[in-house]
């Protein structure tokens, strides 16, 4: 695995800590979106549908950074839309890397490149560029609805490792996917030079295009099976081992919606990063008003029964390794050997 | 996106309050904007992105296409919703992007291209 060791120590204290005090319910890594406008129109995603006036929104950085502070993860993801396209994002990443806080900057890395080369960002352990890579360029490409976006990806994220920059990829895997092609793409990745790989199911956004892809529970543990059999050892995962052990059906985890809670636009969004059933004012009041109960697996919403997808469970995996020695031992066994 | 019919265009009559919360629920899943016919006769235009139904106060809270926003608008003023925006999320892009793409690549193969 490819989590530096002060990032490990760092979710580690956190954890601990919110143990010790007793939180049976912490946030670990902030979803901060701040605007939805974007520069593709994917079809596997649901987060960009909305009226011309409500794309040109954007929250303030001051916006921003309060919500980092109330919510306290010590991890913030960046998604959106299209970050780059948010106008403050160079004075808001500074921000958060002042605060100490692990970003994931989650992009598209078309405009990765231009925004390199005009000075917006210093190199920082605490600063990862995510890219989206869907896969190798064919199957990239159709993911994102464009030709030649793999393509500028790739210029993307050379320039940011060139630079100095941590870069991790992030991967969106729907039911057409191959496992010879993923491990292809693993190890182009890996000859690319990135510090690490994520991977997740998609998930079945009402809202997305393209509904016909999405995997059912028991495709994704056959795909990630076989895709992740025989790990070589030069492949590194930005994640929990014991998340891709779920996915590959050799662990069994619960929903933790709380986990990665979402701030855009709207407000705190109910219950999770996916599902949009309302929004709280406060952070607060997101995690004392919600109904927790009505959601995950075992709750029987029909929402929740194929989704696998990492802003749940991830959170559930790491609470894992630190609620009893075997989590303990499973995580420190799979991060040492490498061995999923 | 899913088979259901698009929202969009849609005026329904809201005879009681059961209705005005099935029609704010269905505003609040629709993805484009909406009309808010208020009480005192005003309209605000814009996309509805709240509702709270658990509290004493019921409310509503929408971007107004022509001001900064949020507004929030109590459920008891509201007499009437229309859909009158586009639904941003209707169609499907990606038939449409898989037949433009085959539409490119025939164009490209074929002799003369």
């Amino acid at each position: 695995m490819s989590v530096p060791l002060s990032q490990m120590w760092t979710v580690a204290t956190y954890v601990l800590g919110q143990k010790l005090r007793g939180h049976t319910r912490y946030p670990l890594v902030l979803m901060l979106e701040p605007l939805f406008r974007c520069n593709l129109a994917c079809a596997g995603c649901g987060k960009i549908q909305y009226p011309g006036h409500v794309l040109r929104k954007h929250l303030t950085v001051e916006q921003c950074l309060a919500a980092v502070e109330e919510c306290g993860a010590p991890m913030v993801s960046i998604p959106g839309g299209e970050p780059l396209m948010y106008p403050e994002i160079g004075p808001l990443v500074k921000a958060l890397v002042a605060r100490r806080k692990y970003v994931y900057l989650c992009t598209n890395a078309i405009l990765l490149k231009e925004k390199l080369q005009a000075g917006l960002f210093t190199p920082s352990k605490y600063l990862s560029f995510s890219v989206h890579m869907d896969g190798l360029r064919e199957e990239h490409d159709e993911a994102v609805c464009r030709d030649g976006v793999f393509d500028q990806a790739v210029e993307g994220i050379k320039e940011a490792l060139r630079r100095g920059f941590r870069v991790t990829t992030n991967t969106t895997l729907f039911d057409n996917a191959s496992p010879i092609r993923m491990q292809m793409f693993f190890d182009e990745m890996m000859d690319l030079g990135v510090e690490g790989m994520m991977l997740s199911p998609g998930y079945s956004y009402s809202k997305a295009p393209d509904q016909e892809h999405f995997l059912r529970r028991q495709k994704t543990n056959e795909l990630f099976a076989k895709m992740l059999a025989n790990p070589k050892k030069r492949w590194k995962f930005n994640q929990s081992p014991l998340f891709l052990q779920f996915l590959m059906g050799k662990q069994d985890f619960e929903c933790t919606p709380w986990g990665n809670p979402t701030y855009n636009l709207f407000g705190w969004q109910r219950p999770c990063y996916l599902l949009q059933e309302g929004y709280a004012t406060t952070f607060k009041e997101l995690m004392q008003t919600t109904r927790w109960e009505e959601y995950g697996r075992k709750s029987g919403n029909e929402k929740c029964q194929d989704c696998m997808v990492h802003c749940g469970h991830e959170p559930t995996a790491v609470n894992h390794t630190f609620s009893s020695w075997r989590g303990f031992r499973d995580t420190v066994a799979a991060t040492v050997t490498g061995r999923l | 996106m899913t088979d259901e019919k698009s929202l969009e265009g849609w005026a329904p009559e809201i005879p009681d309050a059961a209705t005005l919360a099935e029609v704010v629920d269905r505003a609040f899943d629709y993805r484009g904007d909406v009309t808010v016919m208020l009480d005192d006769g005003r309209e605000l235009v814009g996309y509805l992105f709240n509702r709270t139904r658990d509290v004493a106060e019921p409310f509503v809270q929408m971007f107004e296409r022509e001001n900064a926003g949020p507004s929030r608008v109590p459920y008891a003023r509201i007499r009437a919703i229309r859909f009158t925006g586009r639904d941003t999320a209707a169609g499907n892009s990606y038939a449409a992007w898989l037949r433009s793409r085959e539409a490119a690549k025939a164009a490209s193969s074929s002799p003369g291209a």
